[in-house]
């Protein structure tokens, strides 16, 4: 609990405190936060949903009555569509581009450009690469035809399920692995971390390694809040914030390569694409591109592609 | 001390006649005002949230609605032939009928009370000319009702599942057994008194009646397949077909078909009095346009409709408690208390039926899960307690409060069925209760009993928090 | 002793209104199945259209159950004291949820001004004006359901002509200050009647007393 005279620092999230890599940097935060702003800041942590899920959070945030939260980027959509660029299928060729990308001008750019409405980007936070799965053997797009897909709510997402075939399903979280399992809906796709955090893999045929897309997070706090800061107290707390960030998003393809063996250890399938199965995947799904281009604005793009181009 | 004052105002209000759901809410937001520096905005967004943000209560209107149809339509008075049918010859047989019809209605039916006003009312007036005592009646309905939450579909269920982000279908196949255990107690009990005490038994007519009995309530027993079917698949043939809460869904749309077109007990199709046949489709097809507008099918959304408010009135504000609890940080602190205090899980679940007993006495079942499971949820994960079992045991605590003195639903509703005072129908339904108790002791001590279903479909139980 | 069951227009239409969002539910939801299941194709929306209409029946229908009093209380102890404690008690309760009312109906708006570009009320407790400067959040949409054609003319209005892919929020969670000042009304209302003394309680013991009425009835009691 905090003591009087301390600037409360109220964190909600959804995810559990110890194996997300999205709870486990918070956990990080809070722990740095408390130990070294004490007497002047202190952090508590909300996780599993139990104070806000990502729509509420971001409501409760615009009207002061949370300080910081995590959502995953498509929440963000709503904002500025700027951010469906992180949604768009291969538009990065793995987490080190994502994370060039958001080092770079155009990154840090995206995380002022909501200032408007209210919220401040601090910093990104990795959760990894999106892979697919579903109850039958994913290697060509082919094979996901006539399959239904769970999909979090997203124009992007959904256009995307729909050019590679699929049936896209808008589903409550708490009901897709008992979905999957029963067979309501086919398939899913999400980062190695969270296929094996939530099970999915127990009850897919396998998970193919398509890497194509990326689920990351944007740490936020309101505008008002951090102008609400003494500017000592705001720098002490941005410097534990980027160091916070650089060692979890440094671990976060550790992570989830250890969510990856962690599968196949269990007795899950993982199936990996040669360079052609690959490109047949990548020429299906680029149509999406041209639908959201003026959304996300071609100089974000070519600045995307051109790290790219460098990895 | 804070917390003991927040739940002090709570009782307190509810005990001079303030409603509920005002009662929890006022004390939410006293309390929030008070001690925190959380806004009335917020509480407005909790209250819309309730709704908008736990997908899975939905199923709460659904069920209720199927639940509706199904009495209106005369399912209840089909289902009760065939109970007769199979078990009415035995001595005590239209007692243990009348439980078996409880169980069959309280797999059709989602809450317990509505399980005891659609069998009771039939039931309790045949047993009383059939030569039976109308105590010993109101008693065994008045206990065989509380089933209605135990036997899947089940509303309390759904809001444990949405209290505590476990999945609805394996509650809902946790209930199987414990359900039919239950039952079979029940019925055991019942015979053996029957017995002792040389109770009436029917007469055997045959398997001819077994077989018309179950051919006139077909319809409404298809309803129970569908929704198991629906949910889990049948191995090798089909895979689920859709989600528990839209099972629901699914089943009030059956339900409405089933009363309105098959049965034509009620709608357009429907005639006044039993002596003229009601009117087959081919002679008015109109029907299918007007059954959506017809005033009975107005009546019964509407019905239901308004028992879904009076709930979901309670379990918002439920929500606003729980969200000042979190925001406290209750949880966490109860959490290491109990567990500073160096309670095991036996400690913790005398501990936990003994809060659900006692908090029984005031609240409705739902709301009280919505305040209490967020409480001892965390503990008894790290208690290694699974969290389907801990919920069929919070489920048959519901039930016990719902019969014992000074105030339990099903007691209200009994007397208000068999038009008896509540004192004796307290009185009438003491015996069962100790079944019941048994029950619960067996089901709190032998979680195989709730966990081996669910297992064996759904394989094993994962906790992701 | 309860309010009567009059069947004046209003009861009429709120009766109407709380059968109808019920049934689209139900129809909506049941859609979304057969589009999955038969046509293997889906309704984005079905989810969260439904979801607001549960919030919307729920919240119009507890304006409904004051006005009927039919929300769930107990009763154990108003039945077993004096009419004139039980008048007593029950002007406290009233008291209570008129109180309850008026802080969830400055909630309420303050919780949608924003939405719909208008200014919160300042104040914890009681309004004590409007607030001069706020962050409008007209634009902010909700997830899946499409902005219907017909409600273009709000692009204008909310959202400085920007397009709106999505309903805005302001649309759903504008049922909160309404239901509100409804429920303010109905409680104030409810009290009038205690204090003429023409009922004495607010609450109903449990959830089937329509059903038990009836079985009354069948049992010739009235
Ligand atoms: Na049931
Ligand atoms: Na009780």
């Amino acid at each position: 609990a905090c003591d009087d005279g301390e600037i409360v620092i109220k964190f909600a999230h959804v995810t559990n405190t110890d194996k997300h890599p999205k709870g486990i940097a918070a956990s990080l935060l809070e722990k740095r936060v408390n130990e070294e702003m004490d007497g002047t800041a202190c952090m508590e942590v909300y996780p599993n949903s139990t104070l806000y899920n990502d729509d509420q959070v971001l409501e409760a945030m615009l009207q002061g009555d949370v300080q910081l939260a995590a959502p995953s980027l498509s929440k963000f959509e709503k904002f500025t569509k700027q951010f469906r660029l992180f949604d768009l299928p291969f538009m990065f060729k793995n987490i080190e581009a994502v994370d060039a990308f958001q080092a770079s001008d155009a990154g840090s750019a995206m995380k002022d450009s909501m200032q408007k409405r209210g919220l401040q980007g601090l910093a990104f936070w990795h959760n990894g690469m999106k892979q697919m799965s579903a109850n039958k053997p994913l290697l060509s797009p082919s094979d996901a035809n006539g399959l239904k897909f769970r999909v979090q709510s997203s124009d992007v997402l959904v256009a995307q399920m729909d050019a590679i075939g699929g049936s896209p399903q808008k589903m409550a979280f708490s009901e897709v692995y008992g979905a999957l399992q029963q067979g309501v809906v086919d398939g899913q796709e999400n980062t190695w971390s969270n296929i094996y955090g939530q099970k999915f893999f127990e009850v897919q045929d396998g998970i193919t390694e398509t890497n194509h897309g990326v689920l990351d997070y944007l740490v936020v706090a309101s505008v008002d809040w951090l102008d609400s800061l003494d500017a000592e107290v705001r720098d002490q707390f941005m410097t534990i914030m980027d160091e916070v960030t650089a060692t979890r998003n440094a671990e976060s393809a550790k992570v989830n390569q250890e969510a990856k063996q962690a599968i196949i250890d269990a007795g899950g399938t993982v199936r990996t694409l040669d360079a052609a199965q690959r490109q047949e995947w990548v020429d299906t799904m680029l149509p999406v591109w041209d639908q959201f281009k003026e959304d996300v604005g071609q100089d974000n793009i070519d600045a995307a592609q051109s790290i790219n181009a460098q990895m | 001390m804070e917390v003991g004052l927040l739940f002090g105002l709570v009782i307190g209000l509810m005990l001079i006649g303030v409603p509920i759901a005002v009662s929890l809410g006022m004390s939410s937001a006293l309390f929030l005002l008070w001690f925190s520096d959380t806004s009335l905005a917020s509480i407005a967004q909790t209250l819309m949230q309730a709704f908008v943000g736990h997908f899975t209560l939905l199923a709460i209107p659904f069920f209720i609605l199927a639940s509706s149809f199904m009495s209106t339509g005369g399912v209840a008075k089909r289902i009760i032939r065939f109970s007769i049918a199979c078990v009415g010859h035995l001595r005590g047989g239209l007692a243990i009928a009348g439980v078996f019809a409880c169980m069959i209605f309280a797999a059709l039916s989602g809450s317990s009370p509505a399980t005891v006003v659609a069998i009771g009312s039939i039931v309790i007036g045949a047993m009383t000319q059939a030569g039976y005592s109308k105590d010993f009646a109101a008693g065994v309905i008045c206990n065989a009702g509380t089933l209605g939450i135990l036997i899947p579909p089940s509303i309390v269920m759904v809001v444990y599942a949405t209290a505590t982000d476990v999945s609805v279908g394996r509650m809902f196949l946790a209930g199987v057994f414990p359900g039919l255990l239950a039952g079979g107690m029940l019925m055991l009990a019942i015979y053996i008194m029957a017995r002792i005490r040389d109770m009436p038994a029917g007469e055997w007519k045959g398997f001819m009646e077994i077989w018309l009995a179950f051919k006139d309530a077909f319809w409404g027993l298809m309803l129970i397949v569908i929704i198991m079917v629906g949910i889990y698949g049948i191995p090798g043939v089909t895979g689920a077909i859709f989600t528990p809460t839209e099972a629901a869904a699914v089943a009030s749309v059956y339900a409405f078909i089933a009363a309105v077109f098959i049965y034509r007990d009620m709608g357009p199709l429907s005639t006044e009095g039993d002596d003229r046949p009601n009117l087959p489709l081919y002679k008015k097809p109109i029907a299918l346009v007007t059954a959506f507008f017809h005033a009975d099918t107005r009546r019964t959304l509407f019905e239901a409709g308004k028992l879904t408010v009076t709930l979901m009135f309670v379990i918002a504000n439920a929500l606003i408690l729980k969200h000042v609890l979190t925001d406290e940080q209750v949880p966490q602190t109860v959490a290491r208390a109990m567990l500073d205090a160096g309670f095991g899980p036996v400690m913790f679940l005398v501990v936990v039926n003994v809060i659900l007993l006692i908090g029984g006495q005031f609240m409705e079942p739902s709301g009280l899960l919505v305040i209490v499971a967020p409480l001892v949820f965390p503990i008894a994960i790290e208690l290694g307690i699974d969290p389907i079992h801990l919920g069929i045991i919070m489920v048959v605590n519901m039930e016990i409060g719902m019969i014992t003195p000074p105030v339990g639903l099903n007691l209200f509703v009994t007397s208000g069925v068999a038009g008896m005072p509540m004192m004796r129908v307290v009185k009438a339904a003491a015996p069962f209760l100790a079944v019941l108790f048994v029950f619960l002791i067996l089901v709190t001590y032998v979680p195989i009993i709730s966990t081996w279903l669910p297992t064996v479909v759904m394989g094993p139980e994962i906790v992701t928090n | 002793m309860h309010p009567g069951r009059s069947e004046s227009f209003i009861d009429k239409l709120e009766e109407t209104v709380i059968a109808a969002i019920l049934g689209i539910m139900t129809l909506v939801t049941f859609a979304n199945v057969v589009a999955r299941y038969v046509f293997n194709s889906n309704l984005l929306w079905a989810l969260e259209l439904t979801v607001f209409l549960f919030a919307w029946l729920a919240l119009l229908g507890a304006c409904y159950a004051v006005k009927k009093g039919a929300h769930l209380g107990v009763d154990a102890i108003i039945d077993i004291v004096s009419p004139p404690v039980r008048r007593v008690l029950g002007l406290i309760s009233i008291t209570v949820c008129i109180a309850f009312a008026f802080l969830l109906l400055k909630g309420a708006w303050d919780y949608w001004a924003n939405f719909a570009n208008l200014p919160q009320t300042t104040g914890r407790w009681f309004p004590t004006g409007f607030e001069e400067s706020f962050r409008p959040k007209g634009w902010y949409e909700v997830n899946d359901i499409p902005h219907p054609g017909f409600l273009a003319w709000m692009e204008d209005v909310f959202n400085d002509g920007d397009e709106y892919e999505k309903l805005p929020r302001l649309i759903p969670y504008m049922i909160l200050p309404f239901t509100m000042a409804l429920l303010l009304f109905r409680f104030v209302m409810a009290g009038v009647a205690i204090w003429q003394g023409k009922s004495d309680r607010i609450v109903a013991s449990h959830e089937v007393e329509v059903e038990l009425a009836e079985v009354r009835e069948q049992r010739g009691e009235g």
